[in-house]
């Protein structure tokens, strides 16, 4: 018997004519290794063509990312700024919440209230907050 | 597929520029290869538009993609290490000078990357143009210069091979 193998893929990649596709299926009817040929040979395809579509490593064409708006450099600016106030924040969040090993404002007070009443020298604590202006020039 | 000339190369860049990188990455295996044909093939589709002549941009722009990938080879001096099977007709071996050409380098595990990677080239180059870059049989025949018969066959024999290398 003739196997008409080449076929198969053709057929799967709809690339057959019609009287080729009346053949084959004719064929394969009768044909219980090329019905076989089949089924090993789509499930092959179908794992190649699962393979996934890679993206290009950034950068390498930047004409096929012009679609994406580059960010101006005022933007650029602008988004670091925020990034800067976000970072402060969290710093001064950071400060004054209360967390395991820190002690409380009434504990240090009731510590060292008395030396800070007896020393002129032990003034208040103080929490210096850079200007936020000069953080971002 | 769009027949169409693309207006510049930077559309050319970035509607074909991904699958060129893929065409090239599933052919080698390598990233770095992948990334240094994309660049040579913009390269030469930048010189090459002037002069372009309507008719299959996509035969045009893989069969450019094809030869950037085989003078690569060609330069680096790359040894064949899966010959191309007996049945393959001669024919075939006088008109492609691809035929003794194969990458040896196998990058990532992966296994039907792998299996890929031990198809002879011109087995490997037809599958990968038919189910990664998704060209029909009458523009991998353009692209690579063989007649339809010869891709259908070529792709047949290459997923053939693929099966027997998976099981």
């Amino acid at each position: 018997m003739n196997h008409p193998g080449e076929l198969i893929s053709a057929y799967l990649d709809g690339e057959l004519s019609r009287p080729e596709i009346a053949q084959l299926l004719a064929h394969l009817d009768g044909c219980g290794r090329c019905a076989a040929e089949l089924q090993e040979v789509q499930t092959v395809r179908s794992a190649v063509r699962s393979l996934p579509l890679l993206e290009m490593p950034a950068g390498l064409i930047p004409e096929a990312d012009a679609d994406v708006v580059p960010l101006h450099r005022n933007k650029g600016f602008l988004v670091g700024a925020a990034a800067a106030v976000v970072a402060l924040v969290i710093a001064i969040a950071a400060l004054v919440t209360p967390a395991a090993g820190t002690v409380s404002l009434e504990e240090l007070n009731s510590r060292y209230g008395a030396r800070a009443s007896l020393d002129p020298a032990f003034g208040p604590a103080k929490v210096v907050v850079p200007d936020l202006a000069e953080l971002l020039e | 597929m769009p027949e169409s000339i693309p207006l510049t190369w930077e559309e050319v860049a970035r509607v074909y520029g991904r699958k060129i990188y893929n065409f090239a990455y599933r052919l080698t295996g390598n990233s770095d290869d992948a990334a240094d044909l994309v660049q040579e093939v913009l390269l030469r589709v930048r010189k090459g538009l002037a002069s372009y002549q309507p008719g299959s941009f996509e035969g045009w722009l893989w069969r450019i993609t094809r030869n950037a990938f085989l003078d690569d080879v060609r330069r680096h001096n790359r040894r064949p290490t899966a010959p191309l099977p007996e049945e393959v007709d001669r024919w075939d071996l006088a008109s492609s000078p691809a035929a003794d050409i194969e990458y040896s380098r196998i990058s990532i595990g992966d296994d039907v990357q792998k299996a890929l990677l031990e198809l002879p080239f011109e087995f490997r180059e037809a599958v990968v143009l038919c189910d990664i870059v998704g060209l029909s049989y009458e523009e991998i025949a353009r692209a690579v210069a063989v007649p339809v018969g010869t891709v259908r066959s070529r792709i047949h024999r290459g997923r053939k091979l693929l099966r027997e290398s998976l099981t």
